[in-house]
């Protein structure tokens, strides 16, 4: 088997791991080839849209496990490959000059044990930093089961290390993973907790959920996210609306894959890192999942009605955070600009905030964009709702912003 | 008639010029470099400039960030710049620091808007900019962006790459940065000609790798074209080996 067929082999087999960051280290070239940056950098976007930052890739796709919903399980018959660590190292260091990628994103199938598995993955990485004297990013995988000196030493030599969870429950672990098992991967997750450092995995660790392959709703998820959020300080958890690549009794026959459902997931999911929301605040078991016409945030605002509209130039942050389209930089320019003028309408476009969802909660000077009879839920709600069905031709000149 | 003042096509000249504007009290109907064809209505000024260590003066003055914003903005593709940065560098006289908060004036939230979409497009460039290693092991890049970056991305390739010789060519405007394993210098390329560029042996295979890996990274079932070139502009992707094939299709 060529280097080409081998590539093609490995790479398909890894291609549906979501995660392809880059970001959160910062290591300086030393001697040799190739640093990291602190924000990431995105080398390419692939056909569905997905960034390529990463040479991303297993070291083999020959596994003993038999999960259900993946690719590589034991059962199927598909055709397997291996990379030699020299192969590994060749490509990226190639791939890596020419400025295709960021560095490499190493997983593997489990061959004989974890342990093994996991030694050679070390043994391909410390050749990439050492002989090749690589000093860019690498995200690797921990393999489920493996020894914590193993995990201890991969740790020291990457800058991101993580373990999928791969399902949000226990049962539906056991269900469609029966090899795998839900202690193994929180005992990774909580090693790699208490050893990260400067030195120790500096980028931290993420994990994945695979989305729509068992029945569980949006609150089983996101409250699994805040969960592992707050025991394991996660930089990220990765979304991944699940592909029917397998067919399985237990498995759903999907035809199209639940993009929307995991769109909004990732929309909650920067709610809770970012804008001070909790999972309480925007599922409850009455509404156990997301509103598929609108986003999490307008979904809340429309419920909480009443705490609107807020007055742009005297409400704090967080709640400058809560109006609809506005985010991190917007409210954080805002807090700094009315320091020194008074905001109105026209002063929020040269800010830099998106007004399209943001008008209809918001008020400058006291003043509504329009008569402020209209601010009713059932008016917002309908406008939000046509402007994301993009229809709102006719109601948008009605709409339109003051006159500028 | 319209006072049109003009300064030579680089930032030094630039900059001594609005130091007079400003220092005279002098209000220009507009500033543009020597290539500017004037209109009938046109009063075409060019002033006798001489500080030569101007660009420090005004680092030190203005501190980093606020001078990172004029660099910026001069470096940009926009037909008003000169103007949008006299009109910044009047209000930083009123404002001092405070400036960069004043967004609601037009001149302050252009060149805060124009400063970052040139750095955005240099972190794009970070990532977008494809490499070729030619026979005798130097990589060569062929780049086309808006604004003028290829001096913002030279500083990043000389800390990643800094023990290969590489070569970055802006083609549309003429401009070659090349890196010694020691520093990088930039030339317009009137004073270098360039031989027949010959690729090394194992060139081909590798682009053909990454070409391989690239279709099939890609998951057919969440096709997103939109989504791609959102992130991905077409305009970039003559440059961009693993989609320049299309783009040839395309046009």
């Amino acid at each position: 088997m060529n280097l080409k067929e081998k590539l093609m082999i490995l790479s398909d087999s890894a291609k549906y791991d979501a995660s392809c960051s880059s970001s959160g280290s910062k290591r300086k070239n030393s001697s040799g080839i190739g640093n990291t940056a602190i924000a990431g950098i995105c080398h390419s976007f692939a056909s569905d849209g997905r960034c390529i930052s990463l040479l991303k890739i297993l070291m083999t796709n020959c596994c003993i496990f038999d999960c259900k919903y993946c690719i590589n399980r034991k059962s199927n018959d598909i055709k397997r490959a291996i990379f030699t660590p020299e192969e590994i190292c060749e490509i990226t260091i190639n791939f890596y000059k020419r400025n295709y990628i960021e560095g490499l994103f190493l997983s593997s199938g489990i061959i004989k044990s974890a342990d093994y598995t996991m030694e050679l993955m070390i043994k391909t990485i410390s050749l990439l930093r050492n002989k090749y004297h690589f000093g860019g990013y690498i995200h690797a995988k921990a393999i489920p089961g493996a020894s914590e000196y193993l995990l201890k030493k991969l740790g020291n030599l990457v800058d991101r290390l993580s373990a999928n969870v791969e399902l949000p429950t226990e049962q539906g672990l056991k269900l469609l993973a029966p090899n795998k098992d839900a202690d193994k991967i929180s005992k990774i997750m909580g090693y790699i907790k208490n050893k990260q450092s400067k030195k120790f995995v500096p980028a931290g660790q993420s994990t994945q959920m695979v989305i729509g392959a068992t029945n569980e709703t949006d609150l089983d998820i996101m409250q699994k996210s805040e969960d592992m959020y707050n025991s394991y300080n996660l930089k990220r958890v990765f979304y991944s609306a699940y592909i029917p690549v397998n067919q399985d009794a237990n498995l759903p026959s999907l035809i199209v894959p639940p993009l929307k459902r995991e769109n909004r997931l990732y929309q909650a999911d920067w709610l809770l890192r970012y804008y001070g929301f909790k999972v309480k605040d925007i599922l409850d078991k009455n509404n156990p999942n997301f509103n598929i016409l609108l986003d999490p945030k307008a979904d809340w605002a429309l419920r909480h009605i009443n705490e609107f509209p807020k007055e742009i130039n005297s409400c704090n942050y967080y709640d400058l955070l809560k109006v609809p389209g506005i985010g991190v930089t917007g409210a954080k320019r805002i807090i700094q600009s009315r320091k020194h003028f008074k905001i109105t309408f026209a002063d929020l476009k040269r800010i830099g905030v998106v007004l399209k969802r943001a008008k209809y909660f918001i008020t400058c000077d006291n003043k509504y964009f329009l008569n402020s009879e209209l601010f009713k839920r059932e008016f917002i709600e309908a406008n939000l709702v046509l402007e994301n069905k993009n229809i709102v031709s006719n109601q948008g000149r009605q709409l339109r912003l003051f006159n500028e | 008639m319209n006072d049109v003042y003009i300064y030579d096509d680089n930032f030094n000249s630039l900059l001594n010029l609005i130091n007079i504007l400003l220092k005279n009290k002098i209000k220009p109907f507009n500033i543009k470099n020597n290539s500017y064809c004037p209109n009938l209505l046109d009063n075409i000024i060019y002033l006798k400039t001489d500080e030569k260590n101007i660009i420090e003066i005004y680092q030190k003055s203005l501190g980093e960030e606020i001078f990172k914003i004029i660099y910026y903005v001069f470096l940009s593709n926009e037909d008003e710049k000169e103007l949008i940065i006299y009109y910044f560098l009047l209000n930083y006289i009123k404002y001092r620091n405070k400036v960069v908060y004043m967004r609601n004036l037009l001149c302050v939230s252009e060149a805060l808007r124009i400063s970052k979409y040139v750095s955005r497009e240099n972190h794009r460039f970070k990532g977008f900019t494809r490499f070729k290693e030619l026979k005798n092991k130097v990589l060569y890049a062929e780049i086309e962006p808006e604004n003028n970056i290829i001096e913002l991305l030279s500083f990043h390739f000389k800390n990643r790459l800094k023990n290969e010789c590489w070569i970055i060519k802006d083609v549309k405007r003429m401009i070659i940065s090349i890196y010694d394993k020691n520093n990088f210098y930039v030339f317009s390329e009137d004073n270098l000609k360039f031989l027949e560029i010959e690729m090394s042996n194992s060139e081909m295979d590798i682009e053909d790798l990454w070409k391989a890996f690239y279709k099939n990274i890609g998951i057919k079932e969440r096709r997103n074209d939109k989504c791609q070139r959102n992130f991905m502009p077409k305009k970039y992707w003559k440059n961009i080996l693993e989609v320049s094939e299309e783009y040839e299709i395309s046009c």
